[in-house]
Formats: structure tokens, C-alpha cells, sequence
């Protein structure tokens, strides 16, 4: 018996990590276990939970009754969303607003990124001059030029330069309580869909699948949704 | 001559059986650890630091996989075998010792190197690299101790 124990424990470590691996994989996908019969073609299953509102008027590009809504959770200074920003921007362009719809919520993970709520801020007082699309993407498109910086702030007034903006009136936003209660109320609609870190995208009010999140695995999903409408 | 074997196969195991135990346990943190950030690596979650502030970016660096096969999937692998030599060689299995020690001489050297690329290269640390560099360390001062307690007999020279 003796000889045989340690295989024995050595068997039941294996098991049991294995379980925990897969318990913490559904507990991070939050995949449903079976897809939804009434799914058809459509890989993403997950019930629609329409969560809180969220800031309103959204930041949208594309038709309001565009098929496809990609609601994007994301976080300036997070790599993985910088990396997701020019898929979606292709996507855009490939797809056109009357198609596809993309939507950006605020979600700075702080305190973990030190300059998250500063560029939320940025993009959100960009917006009330009308060009939170603009700043949205100097902002990603330099992510690794501020993302080291002390100071990020006269990084993204020069920013705000570039991008034509009032840059007295975009310093004075930086810290209004507008641009505060849209990133209250994005974090809000977060937590209620039970967004757990970034990127987080929803496809019709579906969670997608990290893994889906790449180029031509996001595609084939607004391929499925497309010809769901049709 | 059966008692005499006994005596002879008695000599300086009972301390080398606990340590080994202790290797095994130690081990578990690791695997523990591991199969943590493998499966955040393969959901694709910036994974959230509440200690230091770099998870995601040394998570999300190249340096986190091997030709796409997760860092931290090769790590739990790496714990396992550790856990499964120190177990057989705490039940007296004496044939695994070298295969341990040489596997968390490797692991240790392994993460020497991810250190120098947090601290050097990615410029972030990653509190859940930090523990396995911690649990790696822990386990080479554990072999480094058995071999050194471990006896070894008369030799002829």
C-alpha cells in the first residue's frame, strides 16, 4: 500500500487541479454551459442582461439602428485593450456604420493603472467639446508615450492641442463633474453586467469571449449576428 | 540481516522524508499560482495586481508565452513534476533525487531570467510572478538543504 500512495496522491493533486483550472475558467468566461437552442448559427449564447443605462448620450459610431452593437468596456492605459483598438477601428471601416455599431464605455481599473481615471477623464472632457472619438484614439495610439509618464497631464492637453480642441476649456473639464458622473455612471453599467476586467465586449448585449476578440473570430460573430437579421 | 537492512535503509531518511514533504507542499503554492494565471492568460482578463502595479503589462508582454504556448501553463506543468518527485522521493523513492534537483535547478535559472525581464525589460513586476519567483527560491534552498543533509555513506577514496 505504501508504494502505491504516493501515485495515489500524486493522481489525486492532478485531478484536483484540473478541476480548479476549469472551475476558474468558467468562472472568468462566464460562458454559458450549453448554448441556447433558439442560438442557431450564432457562437455567443450568453442571457441578455441589459444591465444599468450606463452615461447617456453614449460615445457611438455608427447607425443607432445599426444589426450589430459592439459595446466595448475599456481602459486607456490597460495593453490588451490598446492591442483591440485597431481591430475594432477596422471593423468599422470594413463593416460601415449602417451595419456595425461600436460603443465605448469607461472602465479605468484604478488604482492598478495610475493613469487610467486621468485619460477616461481626458477622452470623456474631449467629448463635451465634441470629439471624444479623436482623443479616444490619439490616446490608444500613444498609449506606450504617457503610459510611463509622471505627469500625464500636459501630455494629454497637447493632445487636446493637436486635436483642435479649447484646450483652457478642456483643462477645466478634465475635473467637472459632468465628466466624473459619465465615468460613475459607465462603471455602473460595468458592474451590473458584471464586467470583470478589460477589454470586456458585448455583441448584441452578449459577452464575447476574450478569445473571440481576435480579427477574424470577432468577424465570423458579426458575420452569424448579420445573418441572423437578415 | 534483515534488521541490519532495515537500520542501514533507516539511517538519515526520516529527515529527508519531511523535507521532501515540504518540498511537495511548497510545490502546491506554485501550482496553485500557476494554474491561476494560466487560465487568466487563456480567458485573455487584464489580470488585476492589488500589491504591485504591472500585472497586465508583463502578462500581456511577449515574454508571457513560448512559441503561443502560455508561460504559466510550462510553469504549473513544471510545479507538478516537482510535486510528483518530491512525493516519490518522500515515500522512499531515492531514483527521483537527481531528476528534482536538476528540474528545480532549471526552474530556478528560469526565473532569474523572468526577474531581469520584469525588472529590466517590461520595467512592471507582476505580484503573481513575484510568488512563484518566491516558491522557485524556496524550493531550491529546500533540494540545495536535503542534498546537504542527505547522507551519503563511506566512499572507497
Amino acid at each position: 500500500m505504501k508504494r502505491i500512495l504516493p501515485f495515489v496522491i500524486i493522481a489525486f493533486v492532478l485531478g484536483a487541479g484540473l478541476m480548479t483550472a476549469r472551475y476558474l475558467q468558467r468562472a472568468s468566461s462566464e460562458t454559458p454551459a450549453a448554448p441556447s437552442p433558439t442560438a442557431g448559427a450564432s457562437p455567443v449564447a450568453t442571457p441578455i442582461n441589459p444591465g444599468e443605462a450606463g452615461a447617456e448620450p453614449a460615445h457611438a459610431l455608427g447607425a443607432a439602428k445599426a444589426p450589430v452593437t459592439l459595446e466595448e468596456f475599456g481602459d486607456f492605459e490597460c495593453p490588451p485593450c490598446g492591442v483591440l483598438h485597431p481591430i475594432l477601428k477596422s471593423l468599422a471601416g470594413e463593416y460601415g456604420s449602417a451595419k456595425l455599431r461600436i460603443i465605448f464605455r469607461e472602465y479605468p481599473l484604478v488604482p492598478n493603472h495610475a493613469h487610467a481615471l486621468a485619460a477616461a477623464r481626458a477622452a470623456e472632457a474631449a467629448g463635451l467639446q465634441g470629439r471624444f472619438w479623436e482623443m479616444h484614439d490619439i490616446i490608444y495610439e500613444h498609449q506606450k508615450d504617457w503610459h510611463e509618464a509622471f505627469d500625464v497631464r500636459p501630455i494629454f492637453e497637447g493632445y487636446a492641442k493637436t486635436i483642435g480642441l479649447d484646450v483652457a476649456q478642456f483643462a477645466q473639464d478634465n475635473t467637472s463633474e459632468i465628466v466624473e458622473r459619465r465615468i460613475f455612471l459607465d462603471g455602473k453599467r460595468a458592474h451590473s453586467l458584471g464586467v470583470q476586467g478589460t477589454p470586456t465586449v458585448f455583441l448584441n448585449g452578449k459577452e464575447v469571449p476574450f478569445q473571440s476578440l481576435a480579427p477574424d473570430k470577432l468577424k465570423e460573430l458579426i458575420n452569424n449576428e448579420l445573418a441572423a437579421h437578415q | 540481516m534483515s534488521s541490519a537492512n532495515e537500520t542501514a535503509g533507516s539511517i538519515g531518511a526520516r529527515r529527508p522524508a519531511i523535507l521532501y514533504g515540504v518540498i511537495a507542499l511548497v510545490s502546491l503554492i506554485g501550482l496553485a499560482d500557476s494554474i491561476y494565471l494560466t487560465v487568466e492568460h487563456l480567458s485573455g482578463r487584464s489580470v488585476r495586481c492589488t500589491i504591485t502595479s504591472g500585472c497586465s503589462e508583463v502578462l500581456s508582454s511577449p515574454y508571457a508565452t513560448v512559441r503561443g504556448f502560455p508561460l504559466a501553463g510550462l510553469g504549473a506543468l513544471a510545479y507538478f513534476v516537482v510535486f510528483s518527485l518530491a512525493t516519490l522521493a518522500a515515500f522512499g523513492y531515492r531514483f527521483v533525487n537527481n531528476l528534482l534537483t536538476l528540474i528545480v535547478a532549471a526552474m530556478f535559472l528560469t526565473t532569474l531570467w523572468l526577474l531581469y525581464l520584469q525588472a529590466f525589460v517590461i520595467h512592471h513586476f507582476c505580484q503573481f510572478c513575484l510568488l512563484s519567483a518566491l516558491v522557485t527560491s524556496t524550493l531550491t534552498a529546500l533540494v540545495i538543504y536535503v542534498q546537504l543533509k542527505t547522507e551519503r555513506g563511506c566512499t572507497r577514496t
